[in-house]
């Protein structure tokens, strides 16, 4: 579920910002599995965007947008490299400690 | 994705969404959601349980929906949430304020404590 929201999300990102204005694009994608971490590399030649250097969001204020990105780095580790083409991997360790992982043990914990 | 908007005499207005709400399907929802909000609805509820999928793009559209109802003076309250919407909702911490206590997934609430209507 985490590796299909954060692709979903990262696909969108593509065709939204890395080929805005435009009606074709091209994204290629690699999948690598191994029995305990799954790999996918986007490529693309649209406008580089590096996701990596974007704060997280301001939850307090209920934002609309940015949220994507937030998913994405929540449930995968993540690199981008820009050229041509862009080069955005993803990569999930199952099972494993994850480094930058979020924990939802107790959503609820710290709640007003 | 498929939606329906029903509105009862006092104000009360059902928003039901089944299915994968994304970046593609979200935009069949808009109009509707500009018609519901021009009612300027005193209360709506948004029941998830038949959403199956949700992206950032969904979510937008329902975070957008409840911050506008509640500048017009209305309360928005999400239920039924499961699965990867539950996930979702939790993780962009919208459980919080969003979810309606009837359905926190957590400890039981008392009957005498945590009424919110």
């Amino acid at each position: 579920m985490q590796v299909v929201s954060a692709v979903g999300e990262a696909f969108n990102n593509i065709v939204l910002h890395g080929y805005e204005g435009r009606d074709d694009g091209t994204i290629e994608m690699e999948i690598r599995t191994r029995p305990e971490r799954i790999s996918i590399e986007m490529r693309d030649y649209g406008s580089s965007f590096d996701p990596t250097t974007v704060p997280p969001p301001d939850f307090d204020s209920l934002p609309e947008s940015g949220l994507g990105l937030f998913i994405i780095r929540s449930f995968m580790n993540i690199s981008y490299a820009p050229g041509r083409p862009n080069v955005l991997t993803l990569t999930k360790t199952l099972d494993t400690q994850m480094p930058d992982e979020v924990h939802s043990d107790d959503p609820t914990e710290g709640a007003p | 994705m498929t939606f329906s908007i029903s509105t009862t005499e006092d104000g009360l207005t059902r928003l039901a969404i089944e299915g994968e709400l994304d970046a593609v399907s979200v935009s069949d929802l808009r109009g509707d959601l500009e018609k519901l909000l021009a009612r300027q609805p005193a209360r709506v509820d948004i029941d998830l349980s038949r959403l199956r999928m949700v992206d950032s793009s969904g979510v937008g559209a329902l975070v957008s929906l409840y911050k506008r109802v509640r500048a017009q003076g209305g309360s928005v309250v999400v239920s039924g949430l499961r699965d990867q919407p539950l996930a979702i909702f939790r993780l962009l911490r919208l459980d919080r304020v969003m979810v309606g206590a009837e359905v926190a997934p957590t400890t039981p609430a008392p009957k005498s404590t945590t009424s919110n209507n």
